[in-house]
């Protein structure tokens, strides 16, 4: 009953399947081929028009950094400081750990200067990102639907609050493949590890889809991917030995038995024992010249810092991985937001600035989506004091700040606004299905259509929701 | 490449243009007989009409409704969408026919369109009088009469006639008997989870008696490791997990639940009272210890301590969750889409979900308290430490009876004659009280406890939550089930006993259906119902919907009983047929789903792990089931890398000795960092209800066969096992380890293969002693001190290569 267009879409999904670096087994295959594509929409496999970005890297500030004392300035609210906040904007509105607390107005302590050709505000924390004000778009109307950190961050990478459903990144590695035969196609770096909120595998969970397209972290401390190294005592020449004795059986096996799956697990050994060179060569930046350091600044030298992981998000990028996650962590400032945004902004901001002029020396940036984000912004309110040298921000959903840059995305603009008291968005609101559905679009996809039925159910991204953010393009 | 890699390409072309002949994935090309509405027309519809023609009244477009037949067949000023005999005269044809833009259905807009061949379809249909079903699943089950087969010989029972009626249909012929080895290896895997020790398989061999086949199944189903094998599929059901799930994911005490769950496969309990203690346990008269422990199922799902967290918010998420597990698991429906609007497909409104939402709000919980027991929480000792506390709590009482007298002033009871008791004495006794008591409650602390079930007294009102958001409660309802699914049985309370009793009631359509074909997706990876958490009508029709009814009936008449229905799958011809595959039937039936031979696939991520732990002899089969759960090798900090700044939990703390090698179903289930290997093997973090794993074949995957500290150290102790029961004799050896890890001896040129790679190897060690020293220092299973270095080292080398082979990790 399939049409012709179906088969040859379908043809199309198994070539895509051959280049994956995870491929899937044939019995995954078969049961994605005949069982779980949606009737009505085009299969993964290819985008479905020119596709601006091949990649993106997200960098994913993890805890909420407070978008008052970073990008959105408000007079007002230094004004207003200490003063109740009015009921008419927070009546009724949901709040988190201020829960049942009086509501006050809370002002930055911080200088803010205006950039570029969009003027955008931005604070003397980030003096780096200020250079670059040209390069990136500035959108101060993002908004989200969860106000606790975990369905917040699982909101913004799944598009829904509720855990189950696939990240960005698998998303992508189901729609679009791999483009790297010795990597994955969805890679992900963690920094800040020990510090602020935890973090769950689930954020780089497939979900639903197979899990040949969760994402694979790399470790900056033992081995870079689990198990990836040979114990101690098996030379490489030793391993490569038992992998061809292994190979040697299965190969009779397969010609026995005739199982398929033979026939990729023998491939995908293989894989590995590929990728037991690529990984390690991918994470030694030893040969990265002292300019890049200069570049990325000398915190870049120390594994597991975000300004190394910024450095290998790039050598990623160069490989064509699909999709690279870094998160940094601590950005919850409740309390002694300045100290806590002090340091944050020291790890963050010239790494970040870097990255961008670095891609974008090396022509990568045209075709590389960079995204700065946390999974929501801050209060205008106070928390735990309105001093200005230790205060402190609850969660805030309704408006918060994030930055992107290439891959299609404007340079150089500033999208959104909020009210004086910077609690709601007054202008261009960019809820996160929007912003989804723009990312994808930039990736080719028409966001309605990458679709995946699970439990009778076609379901996106974007859930049922997300208009592509045109004001956002190129 | 090569040879392989065409093959591979062969295949896969086969497995496209099975698609296109598998039309409705149940493995019958169409035929021009009379077509069946519930296989080739519902989905049709369902697919490109119900969003906007269907179940949701809010979304339904120009009042029509084509989900039921009163709708589809309804006259409205001359015109009728289906006019039964005349498709040319039918409003449906017009329209998907239609050219204009402004006409055609679906509208191009919603991105769907029929193909030329649907659209034949429904004419066909149409003309041969448009006879209309229910959807299938929601019908009960009725035995069907067992088809007659050309070839009644090779049916051992009545699941082969079903099948095999099915392959004569399509000109096929089942695959000849697997060998005897492969048959015992493949029943102890399905039953057991654990791979046969070779003297096992001897005396299977040497067993010539008839009946020989059933006593082995008998042995196995009567194994304590069946429950354990049971539990993992359940486990995953049931989302149970040792860790909360959201936020900093903090450690629960489930596992008594975990051990309820095996002692109850174990004791073949019937799977109605299995459901009606995890739904209702609690709340029956006179409830026991074992049925209150079934309804910690309830109290499975993740939960929030998040600092700021809404209660009410996470109240209602607690509650939609039970209700969607409650529903994957019994009903293979997807309730959840009803949580917002009314069912796009499928009859269930909103109104039924939140009726349904309204057995399972009523617990009185604080819903986001941090702590290892959140309330209500029970007690679960064993009768030994049930008899102890006992024996404690009247020690002390007594004691305290005696201090209490002791205290007593003389002639304050004018009956009894009394005499002061000496300071000194009352002082000792005072002491005595106090180690009593002291003893009563170090003892009870130790005694597990478990978050169980149950209900506020009064009832707390529920609404319907608009679109879903716990701050908009719209109607008041009361408990109640989806209407097509059939009534509640009368009884005094509406309350979640009366919804077990419903769910298990022997007419409900959906509940022995959905069990079945969890068990038959078990055995042969695929269930009947490919989707096995869907029956609705964006399910797939099951491939044998009459072997589906015929089993479910049979569950149901056999009193709901497990062992009888795995008895009888296994004891099939249809079961014992070779897993070869041939290149025509890969490309005719790539998934098997015709069951033209036996089910080969990869082991889940458990089995792999016990499977190398039991060829190594690592894992104690005589060790009694259930206790705390055990943490066995991990990379060194990979909780913390994950863990909330000050978190408790964020140290793994390595278990000792036996513990490192307990059967795979008692490893810590930590959501936010689900044990590695498990991930890589497609286990899911349990968060919300999952019917089935899919099996994926990835690089990550020969990462831990090959390096991961269990599969190293696995690998030294079967070399060692194996030296130490042939010693001298490496050939012997070798067909022992051939024999322990696949029930076979090698081959001649598996033997050559092997000889050749440990012959290099020793030489390689030999030159390298430090390195054979480091290779056999992985893991902490002691080694023979007259051990030699590189003779093990090489020897654990070829282990380690056996361990990798596809046919150790794979049911053939």
């Amino acid at each position: 009953m399939n049409p012709p267009s179906d088969f040859q879409r379908q043809l199309t999904r198994r070539a895509f399947l051959g280049r994956s670096a995870l491929g899937l087994g044939a019995l995954g295959l078969s049961s994605l081929l005949n069982g779980n594509l949606p009737a009505a929409s085009g299969p993964p496999g290819r985008p479905q028009y020119a596709p601006k970005a091949k990649r993106i890297i997200f960098l994913f500030m993890s805890g909420g950094p407070s978008q008052l004392d970073l990008f959105d300035p408000k007079p007002k609210l230094n004004e207003l400081n200490g003063q109740p906040m009015p009921d008419s904007l927070v009546k009724n509105e949901r709040v988190a750990q201020l829960q049942g607390k009086q509501l006050k107005c809370m002002g930055t302590r911080y200088q803010f200067a205006r950039y570029g050709q969009s003027g955008v505000d931005i604070s003397e924390l980030l003096p780096w990102t200020a250079k670059m004000a040209d390069d990136i778009t500035v959108i101060r109307s993002m908004q989200t639907e969860a106000i606790n950190h975990d369905p917040a961050v699982t909101f913004m990478q799944t598009g829904s609050a509720q855990p189950g459903r696939p990240v960005m990144g698998s998303w992508l590695s189901y729609g679009l493949g791999s483009n790297n035969r010795d990597l994955p196609a969805f890679v992900v770096l963690v920094s800040g590890i020990g510090t602020g909120q935890n973090l769950h595998t689930r954020y780089w969970g497939s979900g639903f889809l197979p899990t040949v397209h969760q994402g694979v972290q790399f470790r900056s401390k033992g081995d870079p991917v689990l198990f990836v190294s040979n114990p101690p005592g098996m030379s490489p020449e030793v391993r490569r030995r038992v992998l061809d004795s292994v190979r040697d059986v299965n190969q009779r096996k397969l010609d026995v038995v005739g199982d398929p799956e033979i026939a990729t697990r023998i491939e995908q050994y293989e894989m590995a024992y590929r990728m037991q060179t690529s990984v390690p060569e991918l994470m030694d930046t030893s040969k990265e010249p002292a300019s890049v350091f200069d570049l990325y600044g000398q915190d870049a030298k120390t594994p597991g810092t975000f300004a190394a992981n910024c450095l290998l998000a790039r050598r990623l990028a160069e490989r064509d991985v699909r999709f690279i996650q870094l998160y940094h962590r601590d950005w919850d400032h409740h309390d002694q937001l300045p100290k806590g945004i002090t340091t944050q902004c020291r790890q963050v901001d010239q790494a970040g600035f870097a990255l961008v002029q670095d891609l974008k020396q090396r022509g990568l940036l045209d075709d590389t989506i960079v995204i700065w984000s946390g999974e929501f912004g801050r209060t205008p309110m106070s928390q735990s004091n309105t001093a200005y040298d230790t205060y402190g921000r609850d969660h805030h959903m309704k408006a918060f700040t994030a930055w992107v840059a290439g891959g299609g995305f404007k340079a150089g603009a500033l999208i959104g606004a909020t009210d004086d008291l910077g609690y709601a968005v007054t202008k261009d609101p960019v809820p996160v299905h929007h912003f989804h559905a723009t990312v994808l679009h930039l990736m080719g996809i028409e966001h309605t259509k990458l679709v995946y039925r699970s439990q009778g159910r076609d379901f996106r991204l974007t859930d049922v929701h997300g208009n592509v953010v045109r004001a956002l393009l190129t | 490449m090569n040879k392989e890699g065409a093959k591979f390409m062969i295949l896969i072309t086969g497995a496209l243009l099975a698609s296109v002949t598998l039309s409705d994935g149940a493995g019958s090309p169409a035929k021009p007989a009379p077509l069946d509405f519930n296989r080739d027309i519902r989905p049709i519809l369902s697919d490109n009409c119900f969003a906007c023609h269907g179940p949701d009244e809010k979304a339904r477009k120009a009042k029509l409704r084509l989900d039921v037949k009163e709708g589809a067949f309804a006259v409205t000023d001359g015109k009728s969408p289906i006019v039964p005999g005349r498709s040319s005269a039918s409003e449906l044809i017009r329209r998907v026919t239609n050219t204009d833009p402004d006409e055609i259905m679906p509208p191009p807009k919603s991105g769907k369109k029929l193909t030329p061949e649907q659209i034949g379809r429904l004419r066909q249909w149409i003309d041969q009088g448009a006879s209309w079903q229910g959807h299938w699943a929601f019908q009960p089950p009725v035995r069907p009469a067992t088809p007659a087969v050309r070839n009644g010989k090779w049916a051992r029972n009545p699941i082969d006639s079903f099948v095999l009626a099915k392959l004569e249909q399509e000109k096929l012929s089942p695959q000849a008997e697997a060998d005897a080895r492969t048959l015992i290896r493949r029943l102890s895997l399905d039953l057991i989870g654990l791979p046969p020790t070779p003297e096992e398989v001897d005396e299977f061999l040497a067993d010539q008696k008839a009946g020989a086949d059933g006593r082995l199944v008998d042995r196995l189903l009567a194994s304590k490791h069946f429950g354990e094998r049971m539990a993992q599929m359940w486990l995953d059901v049931a989302r149970f997990a040792d860790s909360d799930g959201y936020h900093d994911d903090t450690t629960r005490m489930m596992w008594p639940y975990r051990d309820y769950v095996i002692n109850s496969f174990n004791a073949n309990k019937p799977f109605d009272q299995f459901t009606i203690e995890q739904i209702a346990g609690d709340l029956l008269p006179n409830a026991t210890l074992e049925q209150k422990v079934g309804s910690a199922f309830h109290r499975n799902g993740p939960t929030s301590s998040e600092g700021g967290a809404d209660a009410k918010e996470y109240a209602a998420r607690y509650a939609v969750d039970r209700v969607n597990t409650t529903a994957t698991a019994w009903l293979g429906v997807t309730l959840q889409c009803a949580e917002c609007h009314d069912h796009k497909y499928d009859p269930f409104t909103t109104r039924e979900f939140y009726q349904m939402f309204a057995f399972f709000n009523q617990v009185p919980e604080n819903p986001i308290e941090r702590t290892l027991h959140v309330a209500p929480v029970i007690a679960t000792p064993t009768p030994t430490q049930e008899a102890k506390l006992g024996e404690l709590k009247r020690e002390a009482a007594a004691l305290e009876q005696e201090l209490k007298a002791a205290l007593e002033k003389p002639g304050a009871k004018p009956d009894v004659v009394q005499k002061e008791t000496p300071a000194a004495d009352v002082a000792e006794l005072k002491k005595k009280v106090a180690a009593a008591k002291k003893a009563r409650d170090d003892f009870e602390k130790t005694i597990p406890r478990l978050r169980v079930m149950a209900d506020v007294p009064t009832p707390r009102p529920t609404y319907i939550l608009v679109r879903g958001d716990y701050r908009s409660p719209g109607e008041t309802v009361t408990p109640g089930v989806p209407a097509v699914l059939g009534k509640m049985p009368d009884s005094p309370k509406t309350d979640r006993v009366a919804l077990a009793k419903w769910l298990t009631q022997p007419q409900h359509p959906l509940t022995a259906r959905v069990t079945v074909n969890r068990l038959w997706q078990m055995i042969y990876g695929v269930g009947l119902v490919r989707t096995s958490e869907e029956f609705g009508a964006q399910g797939e029709r099951p491939s044998h919907p009459e072997l589906l009814d015929w089993l479910a009936v049979e569950f149901v008449e056999s009193g709901w009983n497990v062992k009888h229905m795995l008895k009888l799958i296994v004891s099939s011809a249809t079961y014992r047929q070779s897993s070869r595959m041939n290149p025509k039937l890969l490309a005719l039936d790539p998934e098997n789903r015709l069951l033209a031979r036996g089910a080969r696939f990869r082991l889940p991520a458990e089995m792999v792990r016990d499977n190398a732990l039991a060829v190594a002899s690592l894992f104690d089969r005589s060790r009694a089931v259930g206790g705390p759960s055990v943490k066995p090798y991990q990379p060194g900090d990979l909780w913390r890398e994950f863990s909330y700044g000050d978190s408790a939990d964020k140290a793994y703390v390595r278990s000792k000795g036996a513990d490192l090698y307990r059967r795979s179903i008692y490893t810590f289930w930590k959501r936010s960092v689900l044990y590695p290997s498990y991930a890589m093997f497609d286990a899911p973090n349990r968060e919300v209800c999952t019917a089935r794993r899919p099996v994926t074949n990835t690089p990550l995957q020969a990462y831990v066969l090959l390096n991961d500290e269990t599969f190293v150290e696995a690998a030294r102790v079967m070399a060692q096992r194996v030296i130490t029961e042939r010693p001298g004799d490496f050939d012997g050896q070798l067909q022992r380890a051939f024999q322990i890890a696949l029930a076979r001896p090698p081959s001649a040129p598996e033997m050559q293969a092997m000889q050749n790679l440990h012959r290099e190897m020793l030489a390689e060690y030999r030159r390298r002693p430090e390195a054979a020293k480091k290779l056999l220092g992985v893991g902490e299973a002691p080694m023979p001190a007259t051990a030699d270095p590189a003779g093990l080292a090489a020897w654990t080398c070829v282990a380690n290569a056996i361990l990798n082979f596809d046919e150790t990790i794979t049911k053939e």
